[in-house]
């Protein structure tokens, strides 16, 4: 398997709590990470330089520094190689920080980015597992990283962000179905960004010739004079920085630093053009002149775009509410070091374990207990794959109860489908919760959902036959509604992953990005957020250009942009999540009108809502296939 | 559509995902395959024509149809269906297609089964209660394997063109309820035994497949 993983590897569980409550001698931990891992390489760039002079990656952390904490953390995730590119001079800070950790450490010494790339490119070329690749000065909870190098489901992935971490320097992404489709290096610009890129790779070793490749081209393209362009945007997004900086500055407490979105970029331009000046105090200024020195340098961004520009389907594993920061001085550490306490690391992986995009049910009824029913099965070593099972076996006997058919077996069949559905919600969380991921549990999971509720119809309508009531024709339009509403949403998903991997990826030397019309539309998911509009910034987002669209034309797009000002009203993304009606509310239904009225009741209330969501999703989807 | 991607629709195209999932059976590929290219028009076209009978005859009730309407209505349904299995699935409504498919065959099998008495609506649930296993196996498969699952068990299956004219025949023939039951329990053994057989497959010889918890699994 790409990676180097092994499908049911009980990957790199940082469950401590899950070994601990187990009570028995628990495998060493750098087992943990299994045969996962194992093979993988670190490639760790360290040739940014401290405020105080030398590489920021021997800044000191604790006894240590901050290269020495992030090996510590790498090896405990299975990375025993590591290779650390530095400017001259600076081994000596280096060396003693893979002292005594297990892992064994090369040092490439060179002069700039051009060189810097071609270690790379050698490097990957000879990779054989996983490669790693990132900056060895990145502070960020063990977590973070795990959630990325521990994911079989993820070859080649990312870390990034989707929130707002007040970090304008991170270069941004553009994400759509999981798939990173655009990425910005300090030369290259993202036309629509939606997420952060918080500079580690990891790269499948199927797609390491692509990475070595890239490596050597970007060498060549940054060696001698710098194509057309490429100055120009650094000195846009140089220009963006400041006027964040100063917005930073007079940013509301209790909002947090301005989310820097695409407006930034955008913004600046506009200001440049109209002979605008923005001052900086002179903190900021230097931080500003620190961060617009590391740019250029960052070849880790640089090959992000590399891989991007190849069509390697890169994906992405999300920060979620863990820390976060690149301190490039001794102050910057010390806020890092202070602010990293103020998160709970293992009270986010069970909060994480909950699936953002769940819906209203599942989230307010289900998931805030589930969660904890989860980690009590992690506890006492159950796989998900057997919870998937007891929720299938619960769920035939609600049908049981449910053909019964007096009343009595109704309100048992209600109660037992319950029941059944907090089963399949745990199997999921208790899946992320231990990132034991496989594809035949998730395979498992998906068929016994729908095993489950459409043997639940069959005894509905077999209790109300006893009952005196035929109710089967009901049932089977039930089931049609719903198998017709899952082909709509697998269909355009499919339809629309296929434009996705479609759209031509401009070549390197560009700048500007594919700015295709596909990569523009419905950036769906729990992290698109840079459509809307950042509190502490009231100017609306710019709208999609119209590029010579008749008005007829424009419809959809208007449509479109309505349909996203209804998403951003406080409340409206929950009333559309029940619109949608998704399993919980559909199980809560059966449960709610099979225990109080009759079958038929229960058929005709899933005919309804069933049908108005169909009209709504379809009404939703058409849209975006007219825009398109 | 131009012309060229008309002509890589007759020398048979590369199944795209959205083949797959409108699970045609061999009529369909056959006539598809003759016929299909020589009519220019997009695929959703062409199955929303042919579903078009059939949904405005379950719309005023479907009920006292004459046989041969109820052949005629099947027949023009499935030919449309299958003409529509040779055009290239690359507009921006080509999504819609796999689902109308779905639609005429869940609804135009029910149909049968309701013409066919009370007693053979049960036997045409359980019937697409197997077929629903089939459909999403394939779209489950295909995500967490990255495989489909193989072309003779779409032959076994008969394509939703094979099976709604399975359904007429039946009740034409008197044995509806009787022959569903039995295409159900058939097709769920085979369906079965060759998932297993998949997964055992695929647990041997571990394929890379990506795929995502995505917002297809709340709906």
């Amino acid at each position: 398997m790409t990676g180097g993983y092994t499908e049911t590897t009980p990957a790199a569980l940082d469950a401590p709590a899950a070994a601990r409550a187990r009570g028995r001698s628990r495998r060493p931990s750098n087992g943990r990470a299994g045969g996962a891992a194992a093979t993988a390489t670190g490639l760790l760039l360290a040739t940014a330089a401290a405020d105080e002079g030398g590489p920021a990656a021997a800044l000191p952390w604790g006894d240590g520094t901050l290269l020495r904490r992030l090996l510590e953390q790498l090896a405990d995730l299975g990375v025993r190689r590591a290779h650390v590119v530095c400017r001259p001079q600076w081994e000596r800070e280096l060396r003693p920080s893979a002292d005594g950790l297990g892992v064994s450490l090369e040092l490439h010494v060179s002069a700039g980015p051009a060189e810097d790339l071609r270690i790379v490119a050698r490097l990957a070329r000879a990779a054989r597992g996983a490669t790693v690749l990132a900056h060895a000065d990145i502070v960020t909870h063990r977590e973070a990283l795990a959630g990325l190098l521990a994911d079989p489901r993820i070859p080649t992935g990312i870390l990034a962000t989707g929130g707002n971490i007040g970090q304008p320097f991170v270069q941004t992404t553009r994400t759509m179905r999981g798939r990173t489709v655009s990425a910005a290096s300090a030369y290259h610009a993202v036309d629509a960004p939606n997420a952060g890129f918080l500079g580690v790779v990891k790269v499948s070793p199927d797609d390491a010739p692509v990475l070595a490749e890239a490596a050597e081209r970007l060498a060549s393209l940054v060696e001698g004079p710098l194509p057309p362009g490429w100055e120009g945007e650094l000195e846009r997004k140089r220009a963006a920085w400041r006027r964040w900086l100063a917005a930073a500055r007079t940013a509301d407490e209790d909002d947090g630093p301005p989310r820097f979105a695409a407006g930034w970029l955008a913004d600046a331009e506009a200001g440049a053009a109209a002979g605008e000046d923005v001052a900086l105090t002179a903190d900021e200024e230097s931080e500003l002149a620190r961060r617009a020195a590391v740019a250029p340098a960052d070849v880790v961004s640089l090959l992000l775009v590399g891989l991007v520009r190849a069509g390697t389907h890169v994906g992405n594993s999300y920060l979620r509410r863990l820390f976060w920061a690149r301190p490039l001085s001794r102050e910057g550490v010390a806020e890092a070091a202070e602010r990293i306490t103020e998160h709970d690391e293992h009270r986010v992986l069970l909060e994480s374990a909950v699936k953002a995009n769940d819906g209203f049910f599942t989230t307010f009824f289900v998931s805030p207990y589930s969660k904890y029913l989860a980690r009590w099965a992690a506890r006492r070593g159950w796989t998900p794959n057997a919870v998937t099972l007891v929720s299938l076996v619960i769920g035939l006997l609600a049908a049981a109860a449910f053909a019964v058919g007096d009343r009595a077996g109704l309100v048992a069949g209600a109660i037992l489908l319950q029941i059944a559905f907090t089963a399949d919600c745990v199997d999921g969380q208790l899946a992320r919760y231990t990132r034991t991921f496989s594809k035949f549990g998730a395979w498992l999971d998906s068929v016994f959902d729908r095993a489950k509720e459409y043997a639940v119809f069959a005894g509905l309508a077999l209790g109300a036959s006893s009952a005196g009531d035929d109710v089967w024709l009901l049932a089977g339009c039930a089931l049609t509604l719903q198998t017709v509403r899952h082909a709509v949403a697998f269909s355009y998903a499919t339809a629309h992953r296929e434009a996705i991997g479609g759209v031509r990826q401009p070549p390197l030397e560009q700048p500007r990005d594919a700015s295709d019309r596909r990569l523009r539309l419905s950036a769906s998911g729990p992290f698109a957020v840079t459509e809307a509009v950042a509190p502490a910034d009231p100017r609306p987002a710019p709208a999609p250009a119209s590029r010579g669209r008749s008005l007829l034309g424009e419809l959809p797009v208007r449509g479109l942009a309505a349909w996203r000002v209804i998403d951003r009203l406080p409340g409206a993304r929950w009333v559309k999540r029940m619109v949608a009606f998704p399993i919980g509310e559909r199980f809560a239904a059966v449960s709610i009108t099979a225990a109080l009225w009759s079958p038929r009741v229960t058929f005709v209330v899933l005919l309804a809502w069933g049908s108005l969501a169909l009209v709504y999703g379809i009404a939703g989807l058409v849209l975006r296939s007219l825009s398109r | 559509m131009t012309a060229s991607t008309s002509t890589t629709a007759l020398a048979g195209r590369p199944q795209s995902v959205l083949d797959l999932y409108r699970d045609d059976g061999p009529l369909a590929r056959a006539v598809g395959g003759a016929l299909g290219a020589r009519l220019r028009l997009p695929p959703l076209v062409l199955v929303a024509a042919g579903a078009a009978p059939l949904l405005a005859v379950l719309a005023v009730g479907g009920a006292d149809v004459p046989l041969a309407a109820v052949g005629a209505v099947v027949a023009w349904t499935v030919l449309l269906g299958a003409l529509s299995q040779g055009r290239a699935h690359d507009d921006r409504f080509a999504w819609a297609v796999p689902v109308v498919l779905r639609l005429v065959e869940y609804a135009g099998l029910l149909w049968l089964g309701a013409l066919a008495g009370a007693d053979a609506v049960p036997a045409a649930f359980a019937l697409l209660a197997v077929l629903a296993f089939r459909h999403y196996d394939i779209v489950y498969r295909l995500r967490y394997q990255g495989v489909s699952p193989p072309a003779w068990l779409g032959v076994v299956a008969g394509g939703w063109d094979g099976r709604l004219v399975l359904g007429f025949v039946l009740l034409a023939a008197g044995t509806l309820p009787a022959g569903f039951f039995a295409a159900a329990i058939a097709l769920a053994v085979v369906l079965a035994a060759e998932s297993a057989a998949g997964w055992s497959r695929f647990a041997r010889a571990q394929r890379p497949a990506l795929y995502s918890d995505e917002e297809d699994e709340n709906q």
